[in-house]
């Protein structure tokens, strides 16, 4: 994930998010996207295909018929 | 009755030997909030005439019998995102401000079964999340300790109205922190219970996976008898927990001789290092637990930005999904800090999240091994001193990584209590951490250093200079 993203980037996430931003909050977003950047790279370890994420998907009691 | 303030315990225990009445401690609290609610902004709605009521109607019950807990007349209050059957309920928010819910939430229900006395609803974040905020309906709750200060959040007025005691205890909520934060700034205690174990049913989401809700109030004793009503498997909530209640009392004042207690001291001192006075705050809490006979060790995890990192995808990912609808539709009124968190979502992908969630089963199974042989751990709760509230930085999610949101990913329960004073005589906390669902041990721990240290003595001085006849 690069640290800096240009504009036509930033358009094409805000439209795919639905959000429509001022120019004023598009350039603050721009200031905190290699913030988000820096967490994204954090969370990638090299773990291999099976490793399982925290939130599994099950049937408790109450979903059986 | 006397003018100090009484723990929920204390309270309980003059009602239950008819010494005091119900009604006098409302009246107490209620003239509290008359004389420094219109500066602490901790209530955005009081149920001034309700309170009465319920108060009237505990003291007829008590009189006519005994009381049916130790909750039973008792004033509390609840954080606005919490829902309350015919009482407003806005979560700060300009969306919400005709909203009257038809039922209460789970949390709600198993407060006023048990006897409490609702005060009101209190101040929150929108919806939880950013703040302080000076463009919502209702302004910021400040600091008892020094009004011109931050009080944290998001659980802003709990913090400050148990701080101030217009109320003895209340509901806070934490995805991140929102109960220890404000605990810890305003000189309280406030527990993070381990995740499911509190219904969420009923509380506005800020983050599915993260959310909490628990109590705060002056002592940890205190959040043991509101956590014994709160506690406890519930249907409406897909989290909840299933499992037998303990007695949350159970340890208090037995001692915490040889227990062993895990130092994360990387955190505070390396990762995000705290200011002086909190610092001063954790060196002496660490020498009155060995005093008290515990054993410390020093503990290793992986650095805070990691675990801040984790949890911060999965908490702004899911804020954004819940609150998706309104901000394609009505972006702007939200509050500015709450717009801006908000929008964070769209530079997050879903391989992003995923992966955040893989890495929190990793950060979970790492705290889990460093606490084999452990009881609990400790580190400290909140960087510094309250910030001035017009000076709250609005991204230091980035930069300078919370102590409070490790425990949120990993979904152990933690405690913040008040370990003294530091700069501008301004309260430092540390935050005690223990395993999933070993509530009692983590009480008795912050029960015994409450009793151990002198800072349950301290009333911010507003409470009594502003309330003196």
């Amino acid at each position: 994930m690069p640290s800096d993203i240009d504009d036509a980037a930033l358009d094409y996430l805000l439209a795919r998010a639905g959000l429509s931003l001022t120019a004023e909050q598009k350039v603050e977003l721009k200031t905190v996207y290699a913030g988000i950047a820096a967490m994204a790279e954090r969370v990638r370890k090299p773990r291999g295909r099976m490793a399982e994420p925290a939130h599994g998907y099950g049937f408790a009691e109450e979903d059986l018929p | 009755m006397s003018d100090a303030i009484p723990t929920i315990a204390a309270a309980a225990r003059l009602i239950a030997a008819k010494e005091l009445s119900p009604v006098e401690l409302t009246r107490a609290c209620l003239a509290r909030v008359h004389a420094l609610d219109g500066e602490l902004h901790a209530f955005v709605h009081l149920t001034e005439e309700r309170a009465l009521a319920e108060a009237r109607a505990a003291e007829r019950a008590i009189m006519a019998s005994r009381p049916a807990g130790p909750l039973h007349g008792i004033p509390i209050g609840l954080k606005d995102i919490v829902d309350t059957k015919d009482i407003p309920t806005t979560c700060g928010s300009k969306f919400l401000q005709d909203n009257i819910p038809d039922t209460d939430a789970t949390c709600a229900e198993k407060l006023a079964a048990a006897g409490t006395v609702l005060m009101g609803k209190l101040t929150t974040h929108e919806f939880a999340d950013g703040g302080p905020s000076f463009d919502l309906p209702a302004p910021p709750a400040r600091n008892p300790w020094n009004t011109e200060h931050f009080t944290a959040g998001s659980s802003s007025g709990t913090g400050a109205g148990v701080a101030a005691g217009l109320i003895l205890g209340g509901i806070g909520t934490d995805t991140g922190g929102s109960i220890r934060g404000p605990a810890a700034l305003c000189g309280i205690a406030g527990i993070k219970p381990t995740y499911g174990l509190v219904s969420r049913a009923g509380v506005a989401p800020a983050a599915y996976s993260l959310d909490h809700i628990g109590p705060m109030a002056w002592t940890a004793e205190d959040c043991a008898l509101m956590l014994q009503v709160l506690a406890g498997h519930d249907p409406h909530d897909p989290a909840s927990a299933s499992r037998p209640i303990p007695d949350y009392t159970a340890l208090l004042g037995s001692g915490i001789k040889g227990l062993k207690i895990g130092v994360i001291h990387h955190f505070h001192e390396v990762d995000h290092k705290v200011s002086e006075g909190t610092q001063r705050g954790i060196d002496a809490a660490l020498a009155t637990f060995r005093d008290l006979g515990a054993e410390l060790r020093e503990v290793q995890l992986s650095p805070l930005q990691d675990w801040a990192a984790c949890g911060s995808l999965i908490s702004i990912t899911e804020r954004a999904a819940a609150y998706e609808e309104w901000s394609r539709t009505r972006l702007g009124d939200f509050s500015e800090r709450m717009r801006s968190r908000l929008i964070l979502g769209a530079l997050v992908s879903g391989v992003d999240y995923v992966q955040a969630v893989r890495r929190r089963r990793e950060l979970r199974a790492e705290l889990q091994q460093a606490m084999a042989g452990l009881d609990v751990v400790l580190t400290a709760t909140q960087p510094a001193e309250a910030a001035k509230i017009d000076a709250v930085p609005k991204w230091d999610l980035f930069d300078k990584p919370g102590f409070t949101m490790p425990f949120n990913v990993a979904g152990y329960p933690a405690i913040s209590v008040c370990a003294g004073f530091g700069a501008g005589g301004l309260p430092v906390a540390v935050q005690l951490v223990g395993k999933p669902f070993q509530e009692p041990i983590l009480f008795g721990v912050a029960d015994a250093f409450e009793k151990a240290t002198p800072y349950r003595s301290q009333r911010p001085a507003l409470v009594s200079t502003r309330t003196a006849a």
